[in-house]
């Protein structure tokens, strides 16, 4: 079943835009990433999904559901987790989740303390007297109390030490092994790595490549070093090469192509070395960003 | 229910402020009136008065050496007080979640947009009916020593209500104003400037016969003091142009907050 199911959304705000012509699907149970750099339109597909704005034109559906027509059901079952967490700042933690919990159906008191226990939060504080990161945890705490199906998260690790990002991780992982989906934005792009099984990358209110993560990082090219005593004149002929530098007979490259073709060419030669490396993913990106 | 509870709960600190601001001006008063009460050469002090001036201050209306005749000159200026309370109330109630920035989890929770708008508004009119309420009980409480006149119950039971009315039609406005504008700053302002501009139009109509048509666009005159003494009734005209303007207003805040898109 697709959880979510975006077709052709637009927004624009007044002339600007905000997104343009996004479409996407999001498989049950799958973690996926939206990733992209600052302004690119996360917010404002997340927010649509939300229908705390409403789009120009196109439209999504979340279970199978629109958005606007039944948002207040769909959002039964969506825990969100914003970039900037603001609640009402004179209220105690515990009085906050439970204002939270009181929305949806069934008792969250025993879920609350355990996340909090996780978390390390300390529920007798009141908001305003929290740190940015501490607000983030309130803020985890609330969106996952009523262990919704689908965990919506706009880049959800800012303000949190490695220690806390890493429990949060886990978090997320158990509430996925047990069902939920996780639409996880972000511009950080190891977590992206490390979690997501499915990315989409949009830039500039477009989606420019929608692709599982194992097949970037396989359909890509191979940087290859290669340190030979002798001239390497014949490697420029080789298809699939690219970029190719030579110094004292030190041979950097980029090569696309297949890993059999290239591994008997350098069987042939006498070579002293050679290092063939994947490309991090912030490579790739990268080339997609610009 | 629990969106009214957690509003009413969160003004409660201000419930109180207005509370002790109104029993400490009700006391100053009610000293100020002590001087007054059935004090006949105070009749003549203020006969004695310039016409224009009698006529601008309302004191050839009412006797002030009465209550009917001093509450009636005086509640006027509570009504301005306790109006301006009803739209800063009703634009804020909806607006703070924009200027807080809480509008990302309050508008996340599982309720339809309209139920939100609803419970605040259920709780801005808890709100303005209970500081109206306790300045009722106070000044009624406070004046038993000045032994009331015969009608003087039925009258203020009257004003008391026509400011209710008055206070609901400015609590629907800020309700609009809070629904419909994004931005917030800009909201509260024009409900400021709506509060000043229908205060100024009373004036104006006081002053001069021919702007008597205002009288049908401040609710400030829908329940003027003045026809409530003499006629010891609310004119129903009046009653059904507020149910009107409430609804009108009411029903365009509820349409254009479900569509509009929140400001983040």
């Amino acid at each position: 079943m697709k959880v979510i199911e975006i077709s052709n959304l637009t927004k624009f705000y007044g002339k600007n835009r905000g997104i343009e012509d996004v479409s996407l699907s999001v498989e049950e149970g799958e973690i996926f990433g939206f990733v992209g750099p600052n302004g690119a339109g996360k917010s404002t597909t997340i927010r649509l999904m939300l229908s705390l704005i409403y789009p120009t034109s196109g439209q999504a559906l979340i279970f199978g559901k629109d958005c606007i027509k039944f948002g207040h059901e769909i959002r039964n079952d969506i825990g969100y987790l914003p970039s900037e967490v603001f609640y009402y700042d004179r209220m105690k933690v515990k009085d906050l989740l439970k204002y939270s919990a009181s929305f949806y159906k069934g008792n969250h008191t025993k879920r609350i303390k355990e996340l909090a226990d996780i978390m390390e939060l300390d529920l007798n504080r009141k908001i305003d007297e929290l740190s940015y990161g501490n607000k983030k945890k309130v803020g985890i705490v609330q969106g996952l109390l009523h262990q919704p199906k689908l965990i919506m998260m706009d880049e959800p690790t800012s303000g949190l030490d490695p220690l806390m990002q890493h429990k949060f991780f886990d978090l997320i992982l158990e509430e996925n092994k047990k069902g939920a989906t996780v639409f996880f934005s972000s511009h950080i792009l190891g977590e992206v790595q490390k979690l997501c099984s499915r990315v989409a990358i949009i830039k500039e209110g477009n989606i420019i490549k929608t692709e599982k993560i194992k097949s970037l990082l396989n359909d890509t090219y191979k940087k290859v070093f290669i340190r030979t005593g002798k001239n390497a004149g014949d490697a420029t002929k080789f298809p699939g090469v690219s970029n190719l530098e030579i110094i004292d007979g030190e041979i950097r490259f980029l090569y696309k192509g297949d890993i059999n073709d290239l591994i008997g060419l350098i069987s042939k030669n006498k070579i002293n070395d050679v290092n063939i490396e994947e490309p991090t993913l912030e490579e790739i990106f990268m080339h997609y960003y610009q | 229910m629990n969106i009214i509870l957690r509003e009413l709960r969160t003004s409660i600190k201000s419930l109180l402020i207005w509370c002790s601001v109104f029993a400490v001006l009700v006391t100053m008063y009610l000293t100020e009136f002590s001087a007054f009460a059935n004090n006949d050469e105070m009749v003549d002090l203020l006969d004695s008065m310039p016409e224009g001036m009698m006529e601008a201050f309302r004191f050839n209306s009412f006797n002030m050496t009465t209550l009917t005749g001093f509450f009636g000159l005086l509640f006027t200026y509570f009504t301005l007080v306790l109006c301006i309370h009803a739209i800063l109330k009703g634009n804020s109630i909806i607006a703070k979640e924009e200027r807080d920035k809480t509008v990302e989890f309050t508008l996340v929770l599982p309720v339809r947009r309209s139920r939100i708008v609803f419970a605040k508004l259920i709780a801005a009119v808890v709100n303005c009916a209970l500081i109206l309420a306790f300045l009722y009980g106070f000044i009624i409480i406070s004046i038993q020593k000045y032994l009331p006149e015969e009608n003087f119950m039925k009258f203020f039971s009257l004003v008391i209500l026509g400011t209710f009315i008055t206070q609901m039609i400015f609590l629907s406005i800020g309700i609009l104003l809070g629904c419909s504008i994004k931005q917030y700053k800009k909201s509260g302002y024009i409900g400021a400037s709506i509060i000043l501009i229908t205060y100024i139009m009373t004036i104006f109509i006081d002053l001069n016969e021919k702007l008597d048509f205002l009288k049908y666009i401040t609710p400030f005159k829908y329940f003027d003091t003045l026809l409530i003494k003499n006629e010891l009734t609310l004119d129903w005209t009046y009653v059904i142009i507020s149910l009107a303007v409430i609804s009108v207003c009411l029903a365009i805040g509820f349409v254009t907050y479900r569509k509009r898109d929140l400001y983040i």
